[in-house]
């Protein structure tokens, strides 16, 4: 592929400020933000193909009594939450100077909040090494390190509130801003003990579920808009529109959406009803998502610049629509999710959905980012395209799998009654196939990575070639 | 449209999902006490769900159908394998699952840790969650069965429920469905018939079964004789 990406400062369409790559010193506090996040995405994905393996094989007791399998687990998902969440800050650190117009309030607050969060990750990840857990999947951080969380977050919170406060204000600025709030105050919900196990789960969602299909979607969409403006050049009017319609379809269907998750724990039956309803609903707003970035790339005078971030805001609109919307669909009606519940459906939907919407989405904003922080205009794109398919394909391949794990077990151990064991033997070899998809997204996440970190400016010829 | 009403339809459209929402909230806090039987939600109960947490149950295990699908859901365990079962499973894991293809790690559980969660698994055994898991609403039913029906059994049949059950079957009953691939342990009926026949029924040992303490000999006696018979 001869393909190259131009990428200038400013894009088409806001037109004037074509001087600096980066038009504001501060922003380049992402950097570190982004390059962290990137190098525990990394490792996330080496946890996984451990887990990978301790489905696939026989892992002999000695070793699991040393290194359990949910040790590893909380390392996997926890990784995940806080690279996503490094690169969301990361984002919103260099996106907010441009949309308001001014330097961020504190460039140190915004290093401090890194080293903090970071020392935070690797204390508790440490800490599981030796046993040290809330126990509870995804929120396993144990509370005194949930209250420098909070302190993290108020700092951030506080930084980019003042920013805004003292900028130039935008409907993107106000949904980031929204979502990041909205974030912080769901996860005071995740910390006090319950006794009750079903009061437990029910203010677990509200942290897990109305981040992901709530919070993280504003946010989301504040980014995309973002580098759609940028990209394509178009309107900021119109997509200031499509933000408030399609956060507006995100929320209707998500908030009351988080009934799904409601059905079988010993909560009211109206749960059933009211779920199913909205969750299935929830596919509009990511329809919508889709419609409305191919609209915009057909917009008369768009011309699309930068290849490598197109394909990226593409893919994570697809991708978004496939895992979480078509993957969620899927199992969401109370009718089918009785049967398929708390099996690998679930985690075949959580890969596909996870990357395909909020692992992409941040890949999309790297590489609009990353190579202008270098001092990067114009690099050979083959290597970063070569990285997406790669990982995309290999994610798709991962939760395929997962999928057909997951039918298998639904129908062998749910419908026949089976014993959970004799359903496993019968998924052992899908998880090889699992393991052999993880180590082609370890390749694509690295190639990705690789090229982001090293890519150079292109000569003036060849960036011209199509 | 114009951004103003976008921006109205936004507002409008959250705040009715998020009202519906706090209403269902509030709505479930009333019925959850009935649902969840919190009135036997007593501090053993609670202290097994410390103990859950602390051993990092959940980190391979569901409940409730959430968590990690890595090992069985432990909604109905009290129903599935009874308190005797789980008491083995979390003292002894090395020696349930030596043939099996995976394992499940020595988490250092004393005793007491091992009541308390078989208090607090017996408290979920027992939530109304639509009879969720499908695959053991039979043990929900057997479990009652075995209330109503245990008085009419032989001494060797009911002592075989009580202490073999929750690892072995028998003609299709019990905790491993018998087929080979289960792995958890040997259906008792696939024994060489002749060999183990024609075994004076003390012989009938728990070799390879955890070591039995409360076991007597004349239950042992019982239960050999009514293996005998079964071939």
């Amino acid at each position: 592929m001869q393909q190259t990406a131009t990428v200038r400062a400013g894009g088409i369409g806001m037109g004037v400020r074509d001087e600096k790559l980066v038009p504001y010193a501060s922003q380049r506090v992402a950097y570190w933000y982004f390059v962290v996040a990137l190098a525990l995405f990394v490792l996330q994905i080496v946890v996984g193909l451990w887990l990978a393996i301790s489905y696939a094989f026989t892992i002999p007791q000695s070793i699991v009594d040393v290194l359990p399998f949910g040790m590893t687990r909380a390392m996997h998902t926890n990784l995940l939450v806080l690279w996503l969440l490094l690169g969301f800050m990361g984002g919103t650190y260099y996106l907010v100077p441009e949309e308001a117009e001014r330097e961020i309030y504190s460039v140190p607050i915004a290093y401090i909040q890194l080293v903090a969060f970071v020392a935070i990750g690797v204390a508790a990840l440490i800490g599981f090494g030796f046993g040290y857990t809330q126990g509870r999947p995804l929120l396993e951080i144990p509370t005194p390190l949930d209250f420098l969380v909070v302190a993290g977050a108020l700092l951030f919170l506080f930084n980019v509130g003042m920013t805004v406060l003292k900028g130039k204000k935008t409907a993107i600025l106000g949904m980031l801003l929204g979502g990041l709030v909205f974030l912080a105050l769901l996860y005071i919900f995740g910390m006090p003990f319950y006794r009750n196990l079903t009061i437990d789960w029910f203010y677990w969602w509200w942290v897990v579920h109305l981040w992901v299909e709530g919070a993280w979607e504003l946010v989301t969409a504040a980014i995309l808009a973002f580098v759609l403006i940028k990209v394509t050049g178009v309107n900021r009017k119109v997509v200031e529109k499509y933000l408030y319609i399609e956060t507006a379809l995100f929320l209707f269907t998500g908030l009351a959406g988080t009934g799904h998750h409601y059905y079988w724990i010993g909560a009211p039956r109206t749960w059933l009803y009211v779920g199913g309803i909205f969750s299935a609903m929830e596919v509009l707003p990511i329809v919508a998502m889709v419609i409305d970035t191919f609209r915009t790339q057909r917009e008369k005078g768009v011309v699309i610049k930068d290849k490598v971030v197109w394909t990226f805001a593409l893919g994570t609109a697809i991708g978004h629509l496939v895992g979480a919307g078509i993957w969620g669909f899927a199992h969401t009606l109370p009718q089918v999710n009785y049967y398929t519940h708390g099996s690998q459906v679930t985690a075949s939907h959580g890969h596909l959905a996870f990357f395909g919407a909020y692992a992409l989405l941040n890949f999309t904003m790297f590489w609009y980012a990353l190579p202008r922080l270098r001092g990067v205009v114009k690099f050979k794109s083959s290597t970063a395209i070569l990285g997406f398919w790669v990982m995309s394909l290999a994610v798709l391949g991962l939760g395929v799998a997962m999928g057909v794990a997951g039918v298998l077990q639904t129908y062998i151990e749910r419908i026949m009654g089976q014993g959970f064991m004799t359903a496993q033997a019968q998924m052992q070899f899908w998880f090889k196939v699992v393991l052999f998809f993880g180590v082609f997204i370890l390749l694509g996440v690295l190639i990705s990575f690789w090229h982001l970190m090293t890519a150079r400016q292109a000569a003036e010829d060849a960036a011209e070639t199509p | 449209m114009s951004n103003r009403n976008a921006f109205l339809f936004f507002l409008v459209g959250t705040l009715a999902s998020l009202v519906l929402f706090l209403a269902l909230t509030w709505d479930t806090h009333q019925q959850v006490d009935a649902l969840t039987n919190a009135d036997k939600l007593s501090d053993q109960v609670v202290a097994g769900k410390h103990v859950f947490e602390k051993k990092n149950c959940n980190e391979c295990h569901t409940i409730l159908g959430f968590g990690v699908y890595y090992a069985p859901d432990l909604t109905r365990a009290y129903a599935r394998i009874g308190a005797e079962g789980i008491k083995t499973v979390v003292l002894q894991p090395e020696v349930v699952f030596k043939d099996s293809f995976r394992k499940m790690p020595n988490l250092d559980v004393t005793e007491q840790e091992a009541d308390d969660l078989v208090a607090f698994l017996e408290w979920t055994s027992n939530i109304d969650n639509h009879d969720w898991p499908p695959q053991d609403k039979k043990f929900t039913k057997s479990a009652d069965q075995r209330r109503l029906e245990g008085a009419g059994l032989s001494p060797g049949a009911a002592a075989f429920k009580e202490y073999c059950m929750s690892c072995h079957s028998i003609g299709g009953e019990g905790a491993a469905s018998g087929r080979p691939s289960t792995r958890w342990a040997p259906s008792t009926t696939r024994p060489p018939s002749r060999r183990t026949s024609q075994l004076p029924p003390q012989s009938i040992r728990t070799r390879r079964c955890p070591p039995r303490t409360d076991l007597t000999e004349q239950d042992r006696q019982a239960i050999g004789e009514f293996l005998a018979k079964q071939n």
